[in-house]
């Protein structure tokens, strides 16, 4: 099911902040483009581990690229909203799970049925209730949280 | 005081070096794990190490930006390395003397009513520019 642009614009608005980031996870987690990339600025930047792109087209054919090869599932471990919705830092695990061998994956290769989990720290700039910007910083060492 | 405004003090606090007033918005059992992923324990612990690495470098850490949600304050930090002395083992890039290191960080910081309990850092961004070319070059 994908999110329409206004149910995003009215979600963005009324849903608890939290609410409306998890429903963009869980679009993303369900490899839903459509719904998630509703989400993304017509010229997003988008600075994450495995690739920096310019564009919400951008961004998303880069994920069909890695959906091709890995399931991918992004748990949300932090999240801190600013009052006015302006930003959003969040602490997400992402684990990898590769399908078929991909031996030029960004962040190194994979081979079928290799886990892999990362940690990160990442920052949204939102503006008229979508990204604009989103950049990653990998947490170094086990040092998730639990909440 | 906003948590805000209580968190640009406490940088103001460690730009100047006032390990004493630094020491006044952490939680005796305050964590503290830095980017490359050291942790430190107690304030003393961290005193020790700040104490160590201005002996090698000054920084000075300027706030991006800084909010709170409930008990967690998101804070986006850009800090600048000055090389004091050659410093070959200095963390995240060895240095010489004059050399800069820029850093850009996303960092969490848990608080109660009065102190940071948990700081937790990760490198966005780190820029190196020596101080004989003067080129900053990401690292």
């Amino acid at each position: 099911m994908s999110a329409g642009w206004g149910t995003l614009i009215l979600s963005c608005h009324q849903k608890p902040f939290r609410d409306w980031f998890e429903a963009y996870l869980t679009a993303f987690n369900r490899a839903d483009f459509a719904g998630f990339a509703a989400y993304y600025a017509d010229d997003v930047i988008f600075r994450g581990q495995a690739a920096q792109v310019v564009g919400s087209q951008q961004v998303v054919e880069f994920y069909r690229r890695v959906r091709a090869y890995l399931d991918e599932h992004v748990e949300l471990l932090t999240f801190v909203g600013a009052p006015d919705r302006r930003k959003i830092v969040a602490e997400m695990r992402t684990t990898l799970v590769a399908m078929r061998d991909w031996p030029d994956m960004p962040s190194g290769p994979m081979r079928t049925g290799d886990r892999r989990s990362t940690v990160v720290f990442a920052i949204y700039e939102l503006a008229d209730g979508r990204f604009t910007r989103i950049r990653t910083a990998r947490v170094a060492g086990a040092q998730a949280a639990s909440r | 005081m906003t948590t805000e405004e209580r968190f640009l003090s406490y940088i103001e606090a460690f730009n100047a070096g006032d390990w004493d007033r630094l020491t006044e918005f952490y939680a005796p059992e305050v964590c503290l794990i830095i980017g490359n992923g050291t942790e430190l324990r107690g304030r003393a612990a961290i005193v020790a190490f700040y104490e160590q690495v201005r002996t090698k470098a000054r920084r000075t850490i300027r706030v991006v930006d800084c909010f709170c949600d409930g008990e967690l304050l998101a804070a986006e930090l850009a800090s600048e390395f000055v090389a004091l002395v050659d410093a070959p083992d200095f963390p995240a890039h060895p240095l010489r003397q004059g050399d800069r290191l820029y850093i850009n960080s996303l960092a969490l910081y848990d608080f109660d009513d009065v102190f940071f309990t948990r700081i937790r850092a990760a490198t966005i961004l780190r820029e190196y520019r020596p101080a004989t070319l003067g080129e900053a070059t990401p690292i």
